[in-house]
């Protein structure tokens, strides 16, 4: 394909004399020219004599006088300033002749070259493989950034860790640059650097463009504090209409009139969902078998569909003394009366004075399911009134266990992320206090967590790492071990530095518990990274066999076999740390798309080798690698789990199915739901989770996603995490939680549901319907011109309802976004430039 | 559903009739996975991930290498596991269940043809002798690998399924890909260099380097086509694309498309193009696509309007509905004029590449390529020739050589000489011109 110039064609068969001739010449400005030819005939001998071009060019450069420095190189071609490039990122670990200096002065002109070219990618290359990729700040111009910072973006899940940030950085740097806030402060989100959150936040003039910052912290939950500095004078002079939009709290009310737009307001009842006409169950046989799980089954298919309109017809619209409540007993009661938080979503008017009324039940069960409501319907949003706070932290202390740890739960989701100081008065000293069960004691510890999701707060980690060192090995090893731990890993979500201390604390300790915790802090802090050094850990984890060992030990230790006895009875608690492993392997590798493809097959081996707890936790781990993300070969390999001889593995196969397809009303799964009903008519157990798993793919009556991952799948949300993680811990053991009497661990999942819409606002903050084409999103990082970012898509009114890998883009020039994802809320701005089409034949 | 009845049912009755109505809504069921015809290819859970942007960058060498590192860790975490596996339990109980299968077959098996798959288990089969039969299907047949219309193992007393045959491509397209390289390379050619960059261009970069089309933001041509007088040199350039390709090759002669069967020809045009995109990247070479590519008209003709349905396919399968991956398509013809015109729009057929007869400069080329072997006398004089202005192609060219040192040969002569290709040059056009009536209707 090269095209060399046909005066260089003759030359070329007399570069070595050239070569000679130019050795006896002295030096002048002529030599320097000399060299400027050799360095552009070198090109020809690239793989006899490498990196011949870049030795001529450095002597030729060296020659000149200042006053006239050499020409550009761009001036020989497009090819040979991709020859210099390509020597320039051999020749810079080696450091043959000149300085680094004129390396890095050489590669900036040969960027400058290609950013002018259309060859961004080529530029950042160069920058990186130089390391002075901050220095392309410099060269963009406003019709390169956005390329380079898009392909800049993406390359961040790929490069290991402090090259990153760095680009992290320097494509923030860029969009601050040309003024772009909106993807500056998604950048900054990403870092979760609190200090670049509050510039970019305060960095807009214009107050619109403030609002579609605050829309976009709400959405990321960033808290308050971070943007607002402690500091009473300061908070006055916040807007109420700004902060209006950082606390989320119209959310309530844009759902709704979203849901009434897109049809879907009115409740929906259980058969609705379930179309049991369409089950072919045998007549006769399929009986109710235990009418008990049937109802605690619709209780939360009721809360999960219905969620966030408020106007479901077991609960809220139910008579007086007939509601839905009434038809389970003592611990149904509680998930019953705590699914009101569920259907009252968001909404912090309303909700409280329905909830109201059953926190004066004399039913304890009631009574604590009211608490946990409260604390429900407050999760994403944010009031003044603090009303979760008044309402929850008297019955922190109460006597009773259940009212105790709903209370505490209650606080825990709904401040979920807020890093609120205050909470850690109320909730630590349950988690210090040693003569509290280990139930009141994880649970408070998973409530700080949630509260304080990536934050690495010190006080509670040492305070949580206390207690594993303190408590009696028995304690420890129950079941509730696995959410202590767990509250101690949700604190370092995301924040792969400061987790280190913590990892070598955890080694001191000698209690099996530790292990666990390692594992799941480890996972954690690389959650959504994508590094492949930790899942190969995680993996090794997953590759000790228990049994083998144990079998090994018994042949080594013959004479004592009573030890051996004891050993084997504690053991099977010992593995839970897998199944951490087996989830850290997909919370790692989520995110990034090539990461969560080919952990899939990871799943699959372990699937295939793994012991029973492995087997158990695969699929799970695939449910949150693709929540709300139904692709057809995850959903066939669920499948084929839900029908596994071990029945834990199928009950946690048919959750994950929910968890895959949740709120997308996806037709292939249901009907494949409603076969697993079909066939475990018999398995009361089965039958349960089959039924919530329907719920769950009808969420919201299909607006309503739980994928942690938002703003065009690139910021991930540390709460949704959290609660995704905290539900599926419940299901690492389904048999001692949700099938037991804590199925209410089920609303967990409530900090990562939101809304999967598009609402264009005016500058008003009220409705502005446009139109907008909706389609499967194209990745379109690095390819030539302005290719479509979506495809097959079809045109639609705002609001609109987006699935996961959908992109949405404005159909008409009349209106200018100022964000610049079209995701939740969107503000927009009249075009000043637009005419209207008929206006101008007229 | 009856109708309500009327009076005699109360309010309550009604509302759940109409609920029942209401619920009877009819949903289509969904397909069942067995039995369908899968798209070839690898496995769905065994695939890479596709891998984005296509240009040349470091974004595409950061994911390449993340499958990279995520298939090593597959390798070790498999390589362990199988290690800690007890070994002996495993070979044993392979062993085992192995004769256990061997013994369900039974022997000897007969082989029939899958005609439908009626549910997970039974399926209608036909064998040569005739009937059809609806049989069980054993649960030890892999289920993914049944398709309609594939070959299946029949036990030979219950019928039943009790294997599949991997059913090969067509033997006749098998014939069709080249093993053995030609040996005609670049070199061989005498001139013609616009033309092998036009091919190059237009069907190796595209294989070879995909980025390039990629960064210019252009989808690079899906086929060419060569045309020309006889003898320029078509299938010559042909041969040397393939000597000189690593792609697969495949080569058809357009009357080979014409079969005597309705629906053979078609079926071996879509045959030829499975079997390309299975060993993609390839390059499908027609020779002669006259044959098979002429202009439709109104024909009474069954062996005619076969011959067009076979075009009609060639037409889908260039572009038509599925995209074709990594294959390109040459074609070769001498009367480009009597070609059907949906044959080589764009998209089809993207470049028409004609093979003109020689220039001056060509012909000396050509001479030399020739003679350079042949011992000539001191006399020969190549330029008389090369001057002389008469027709003469890439062929008539190599006649003229030939037929000099044959009449060399016929007088003993060691060395060819000036008269030996002056008569030869005589001979050879003379014989070309035989056909046509020298200017009788001029």
């Amino acid at each position: 394909m090269t095209s060399v110039p046909k005066p260089l064609k003759f030359l070329r068969p007399h570069y070595p004399d050239l070569q000679t001739l130019y050795d006896t010449w002295s030096a002048s400005e002529d030599k320097s020219l000399f060299a400027d030819i050799l360095s552009v005939l070198a090109m020809t001998y690239s793989d006899t004599q490498p990196r011949g071009t870049l030795r001529y060019r450095l002597f030729s450069a060296s020659m000149r006088p200042p006053s006239s420095p050499l020409s550009e190189p761009g001036s020989w071609g497009h090819e040979y300033v991709r020859h210099l490039a390509a020597e320039l990122g051999e020749e810079y670990p080696i450091k043959m002749p000149g300085t680094i200096d004129d390396l890095k002065g050489l590669a900036a002109q040969c960027a400058k070259f290609f950013l002018g070219h259309n060859a961004e990618p080529d530029a950042v290359d160069l920058l990186e493989e130089l390391e002075m990729v901050d220095r392309i700040a410099a060269l963009v111009d406003e019709n390169t950034y956005a390329r380079v910072c898009a392909y800049m973006v993406r390359c961040v899940g790929l490069l290991p860790p402090p090259d990153d940030a760095a680009f992290l950085r320097t494509a923030h740097q860029i969009y601050i640059q040309f003024s772009k806030f909106p993807e500056a402060l998604s950048l900054a989100i990403r870092l979760n650097d609190q200090e670049l959150i509050q510039q970019d936040y305060n960095a807009p003039s214009n107050p619109l463009m403030k609002r579609q910052l605050a829309f976009l912290l709400a959405r990321a939950q960033v808290p308050l504090e971070w943007l607002i500095p402690a500091g009473g004078a300061d908070e006055e002079e916040v807007p109420s209409d700004l902060l209006e939009c950082l606390s989320n709290s119209r959310l309530s009310t844009h759902f709704r009139e979203f849901g009434k737009e897109v049809g879907v307001a009115d409740p929906k009842s259980l058969e609705d969902v379930y179309k049991s006409h369409l089950e072919n169950t045998r007549t006769g046989a399929a009986a109710n078998v235990d009418s008990a799980r049937g109802n605690l089954a619709g209780t939360f298919v009721n809360a999960f569909v219905n969620a966030g309109f408020g106007n479901d017809k077991l609960m809220v619209e139910a008579e007086e003394g007939n509601s839905w409540i009434y038809k389970n007993k003592e611990h149904g009661m509680l998930s019953a009366a705590a699914s009101l938080g569920l259907s009252l979503l968001w909404d912090t008017d309303v909700g409280l004075s329905h909830v109201d009324k059953y926190t004066y039940s004399s039913e304890e069960y009631i009574k604590a399911g009211a608490l946990l409501a409260t604390g429900l319907l407050n999760t994403n949003v944010l009031t003044e009134a603090d009303a979760a706070l008044a309402l929850l932290s008297e019955y922190v202390d109460n006597k009773s266990v259940p009212l105790r740890t709903s209370a505490i739960m209650g606080l825990g989701l709904a401040y979920a992320g807020s890093h609120r100081e205050d909470l850690i008065y109320v909730l630590l000293p349950a988690v210090a206090d040693e003569s509290l069960s280990m139930e009141v004691a994880s649970l408070s510890a998973l409530a700080l967590g949630f509260v304080f999701v990536g934050s690495a707060n010190g006080e509670i980690s040492s305070t949580i790492l206390q207690t594993l060192m303190e408590r009696d090995d028995k304690a420890l090893s129950e079941k509730w071990g696995r959410f202590m731990v767990l509250g101690l890993a949700f604190l370092f979500i995301g924040r792969t530095e400061a987790s280190d201390a913590t990892m070598e604390t955890l080694k001191v300790i000698e209690h099996p518990i530790a292990k666990q915790a390692q594992v799941i802090v480890e996972a954690c802090s690389c959650a959504g990274t994508g590094d492949v050094l930790k899942v190969q850990a995680m993996l090794h984890y997953c590759g000790e066999h228990l049994d083998a060992s144990k079998e090994k030990d018994a042949e080594d230790k013959d004479e004592n076999k009573d030890e051996n006895k004891d050993e084997k009875k504690e053991e099977p608690k010992d593995d839970t740390f897998q199944a951490f492993a087996v989830l850290g392997i997909s919370l790692i590798a989520m995110g990034e798309d090539i990461g969560s493809d080919m952990s899939s097959r990871q799943l699959n081996h372990l699937m295939h080798y793994g012991d029973p707890i492995i087997r158990k936790t695969v699929p799970l781990a695939l449910g949150l690698v693709s929540a709300s993300n139904p692709q057809l070969p995850i959903l066939d390999t669920l499948s084929k789990y839900s029908h596994d001889n071990d029945l834990q593995v199928a009950l946690n196969a048919i959750f994950a199915m929910g968890l895959v397809g949740a709120g997308t009303n996806n037709a292939r799964l249901a009907q494949m739901l409603r076969q697993l009903a079909g066939y475990y008519y018999k398995e009361p157990d089965c039958l349960f989770m089959v039924r919530i798993a329907q719920g769950l793919v009808h969420m919201g009556k299909g607006t309503i996603g739980i994928n942690p991952f938002f703003s065009d799948r690139s910021i991930m949300s540390r709460t949704a995490v959290a609660g995704l993680l905290a539900t599926l811990t419940a299901f690492t053991d389904a048999k001692a939680f949700v099938l037991d009497k804590y199925h209410w661990m089920l609303y967990f999942l409530v900090t990562a549901m939101y809304p999967r819409f598009l609402i264009t606002l005016d500058e008003n903050l009220n409705n502005a319907p446009v139109t907008v084409r909706v389609g499967q999103a194209v990745d379109v990082v690095g390819q030539a011109g302005k290719p479509r970012t979506i495809s097959g898509f079809q045109t639609h009114q705002t609001p609109v309802r987006l699935g996961t890998t959908e992109r949405a883009e404005l159909a008409t020039e009349e209106f200018i976004p100022f964000g610049h994802v079209l995701e939740g809320f969107v503000i927009l701005q009249k075009n000043p430039g637009w005419e209207k089409e008929d206006t101008m034949q007229a | 559903m009856p109708p309500g009845g009327g009076q005699q049912q109360n309010q309550d009755n009604k509302n759940k009739k109409d609920q029942a109505a209401q619920k009877k809504k009819w949903e289509p069921p969904l397909p069942t996975r067995v039995g369908k015809k899968k798209k070839r290819g690898p496995d769905t859970a065994s695939k890479l991930p596709a891998v984005f942007p296509a240009t040349r960058c470091r974004l595409r060498l950061l994911k390449m290498e993340r499958i990279k590192d995520y298939l090593l860790m597959e390798e070790e975490f498999v390589q362990n596991q199988e290690r800690m596996k007890p070994e002996t339990t495993r070979e044993e109980k392979n062993e085992e269940d192995r004769t256990k299968v061997d013994d369900l077959r039974g022997s000897p098996m007969a082989v029939g043809t899958l005609e439908e798959i009626i549910d997970d288990d039974h399926a209608i089969v036909s064998t040569a002798s005739g009937p059809e039969y609806y049989v069980s299907i054993m649960s030890f047949v892999d289920k993914d690998r049944i398709e309609p219309g594939c070959q299946v193992l029949l036990h030979h007393k219950t019928q039943a399924v009790v294997g599949v045959l991997q059913d090969d491509a067509d033997p006749m397209v098998s014939v069709m890909k080249l093993d053995k390289a030609p040996t005609e390379s670049y070199a061989d050619i005498g001139g013609l260099e616009n033309q092998i960059q036009e091919i190059k261009e237009s069907v190796e970069l595209p294989l070879t380097h995909p980025e390039l089309y990629e960064e210019m933001g252009i989808k690079p041509p899906k086929g060419v086509i060569l045309y020309g007088v006889p003898g320029t040199g078509k299938t010559l350039l042909a041969k040397a694309v393939a000597n000189q390709t690593s792609a697969t090759f495949l080569r058809v002669v357009g009357s080979e498309l014409i079969q005597k069967y309705l629906g053979d020809g078609p079926k071996l045009v879509r045959e030829l193009f499975r079997v390309a995109e299975e060993h993609a990247p390839s390059i499908v070479f027609i020779d002669e696509i006259d044959a098979i590519g002429t202009k439709r008209y109104d024909s009474t003709s069954g062996g005619e309007r076969e011959i067009q349905r076979t075009m009609l396919e060639l037409l889908n399968q260039l572009d038509g509905f599925d995209t074709r991956g990594d294959v390109k398509v040459i074609m070769a013809t001498n009367r480009i004029e009597s070609l059907d015109p949906a044959l080589i729009r764009p998209g089809r057929i993207d470049r028409k590449i004609e093979f003109p007869l020689p220039d001056v400069k060509t012909k000396r080329h050509i001479f030399r390529l020739h003679t350079s072997r042949m011992s000539l006398n001191e006399d020969v004089d190549l330029e008389e020739f090369v001057m002389a202005k008469d027709d003469l192609s890439g062929a008539d060219i190599k006649a003229v050589c030939t037929e000099a040192g044959l009449l060399a040969l016929r007088e003993r002569r060691m060395r060819v000489t000036k008269a030996d290709f002056t008569s030869a040059r005589e001979k050879v056009l003379y014989r070309k011109n035989e056909g046509t009536p020298e200017g009788l209707y001029l």
